[in-house]
């Protein structure tokens, strides 16, 4: 583990919640980041079925559902495309407990949150189930909120979905496969790379104020010393990119760049694309001539 | 202000993922020309430092904390067309990497974070700081910039959401997506933005672009705006042709009741508000002009007599605060991007 990522591993994280500063914290979320990248390459290289799909048939297929749940508008198929979300998860080795988790603790609370208000008689009028007034509960106002809570799960479930079982790097790769332009590539690859290495100095420079502070520190200090390692990052990243254009050039950069390693799909990656594709209709067909609204 | 999947329709983020490829192909060959080779590890950085300021925690009120998105910073440090590059990067990085915004919806967030924002926080820098500002007046305009950058901003996302249960309902008139109408949702949106977030984003635009002046004014140098301040204008003309949609909300929006709708939903007028809301008559009362009859053309014209307002009063702001500035201007204007 990278020695600046070791607090992450405290056994007793909520012990300390309250004596945690700002720096602290900071430190922490960033430190939470950068891990989470790290465990998602992980996850991504264990064997499953998602992993073992060609990236590009994969990333088709995941738009292609993630699609499919924004036209649907009942309830059972917006359920069953969250429970086949799961069951993917499931088949890919990956913890359905903590995907579950994961969607339900940022897109549903989220959704949960925005969509509270349109229970209301104000927002969707109709026979009243709670009578509170200007905010009584009605049944259509439930089915509206239900509704876009079940397709946003949906849509982070999908979503998931990529980042859990896809390597960065597979991503570049299809996205060179399906014709985006080198430069594109490239530029999303040092990207990614720069921010995590941003991420870790950002995460040092705020361990490396705690470790100087004697207390917390008031809000206005604290504003003012984020505020100028903004603007150290800021020209820090400014000054980076002369010195890597150096750098590339210093290795024979002439303005084009390699193409990543080509990429080859099985018949089982055409299996699973026409399954996709199957399962995408039946769920429309479902969601129109079964359950129609 | 990240939308997630879900909440726009396919009729809405299908066409906002159409309209941001053009805005792409546009803005790379703008900075392809501006950069050349150098553009990839300077849009990667630039990239890279729109993803981590995000990542920054700003302590606000009450203990707690808060984040800027820091569009208008990189426009001012990289142009316009490069920051809708940087921060478009950005975006598609947090969606894919992050599950920060939607898969479907990266044409909705590209378009309000990567494209509204960095454009109208530069070009209304650019007008507000002059050609050669002093650093003061630089700062002031790149806070003016950042918040009005957000607002406008949040404002478009708001009309995204609140299109939605008028392009998408059933039947009965339940909303398929977002169901909030543009009534609530754009108020909702606006009012957040300018009473909370739009100082977070001007405070820390402001002070980076401070400690820059201090650190490194060169990041800072001023780019050719002489053609790219007529976008500014079509980009208004444009905004300004698109204000017809807000009359096409039904009802006033919550909070915003005249004498009249009060008497409608209570059954009476508070004495206090009737007594106060008669000392002052609106030079132009509900967006809508005595001598125009047609609402549509009135709202029209109500937008453009604001917008000229508004203007008139940048200008004379930043007028003020060059003729107050007694420091020394920067040194003569970089001809070139960066």
């Amino acid at each position: 583990m990278i020695p600046a990522l070791a607090h992450i591993g405290d056994s007793h994280p909520r012990r300390r919640v309250r004596a945690r500063s700002l720096a602290r914290r900071t430190a922490d979320t960033i430190g939470g980041a950068v891990s989470e990248v790290m465990l998602n390459d992980d996850l991504a290289s264990s064997p499953g079925l998602m992993q073992a799909l060609d990236p590009r048939i994969k990333l088709a297929s995941i738009l292609l559902f993630a699609v499919t749940a924004s036209f649907v508008h009942s309830l059972p198929v917006l359920a069953a495309l969250i429970v086949s979300t799961a069951g993917l998860a499931y088949v890919s080795n990956v913890s359905v407990a903590s995907f579950a988790r994961k969607v339900a603790g940022s897109a549903g609370f989220f959704a949960l949150l925005l969509a509270a208000p349109s229970v209301t008689a104000w927002i969707t009028p109709g026979p009243v189930l709670v009578p509170l007034g200007p905010a009584s509960v009605t049944l259509p106002g439930l089915v509206v909120a239900t509704r876009l809570i079940a397709r946003v799960v949906a849509g982070a479930g999908f979503g998931l979905l990529v980042i859990w079982t896809t390597r960065w790097s597979d991503v570049l790769r299809a996205l060179t496969a399906l014709g985006m332009p080198d430069l594109v590539v490239a530029t999303l690859a040092m990207t990614q790379k720069q921010i995590m290495s941003l991420l870790r100095t950002i995460e040092n420079m705020h361990l490396a104020r705690e470790s100087r502070m004697l207390s917390a520190g008031t809000a206005r200090e604290n504003r003012g010393w984020v505020v100028d390692r903004m603007a150290f990052v800021a020209q820090r990243s400014m000054k980076t990119a002369d010195e890597v254009y150096d750098a590339m050039l210093a290795r024979g950069f002439a303005g084009r760049m390699p193409s990543l390693v080509e990429l080859h799909t099985r018949s089982a990656d055409w299996t699973w694309l026409a399954s996709a594709l199957v399962l995408s209709a039946l769920f429309l067909l479902v969601d129109r001539m079964v359950f129609p609204v | 202000m990240h939308i997630p999947d879900g909440y726009l329709g396919p009729q809405t983020y299908a066409a906002l993922d159409a309209a941001i490829i053009p805005i792409w192909a546009i803005a790379g060959a703008k900075v392809k020309k501006a950069l050349k080779a150098k553009q990839v590890p300077l849009l990667a950085l630039g990239a890279a430092f729109s993803f981590v300021i995000m990542m920054f925690n700003v302590p606000v009120i009450g203990g707690s904390t808060g984040h800027a998105v820091g569009a208008t910073l990189i426009a001012i440090l990289l142009g316009p067309w490069a920051a809708a590059i940087a921060v478009s990067i950005a975006l598609v990085i947090q969606a894919l990497v992050f599950g920060d915004g939607g898969i479907t919806a990266i044409g909705a967030n590209c378009l309000n974070m990567a494209v509204i924002m960095p454009f109208v926080g530069f070009y209304l820098y650019r007008l507000v700081a002059g050609d050669a500002p002093s650093p003061r007046r630089r700062i002031a305009a790149s806070g003016i910039a950042a918040y009005v950058a957000i607002v406008v901003s949040a404002i478009a996302a708001g009309i995204e959401f609140g299109l939605q249960p008028l392009l998408a309902h059933t039947a009965s008139g339940q909303a398929l997506y977002a169901p909030y109408p543009l009534s609530v949702a754009v108020p909702a949106m606006a009012i957040e933005h300018l009473l909370f977030f739009g100082f977070l984003e001007a405070a820390v635009t402001m002070g980076i672009v401070a400690a820059l002046a201090r650190r490194d004014s060169a990041l800072l140098q001023m780019r050719p705006a002489s053609r790219p301040m007529r976008w500014l204008w079509a980009g208004l003309a444009g905004l300004l042709l698109l204000t017809p949609i807000g009359a096409l909300a039904p009802g006033t929006a919550w909070g915003e009741w005249g004498a009249d709708e009060l008497k409608s939903l209570l059954g009476y007028v508070p004495s206090g508000l009737q007594k106060v809301g008669s000392t002052w008559t609106a030079v132009i009362p509900d967006y809508a002009p005595a001598f125009i009859r047609n609402p549509l053309v009135g709202y029209l014209v109500a937008a453009v007599l604001g917008a000229a307002l508004v203007v008139g009063v940048a200008w004379l702001l930043g007028r003020l605060l060059s003729g107050r500035n007694d420091e020394r201007p920067d040194p003569p204007q970089e001809t070139t991007a960066r």
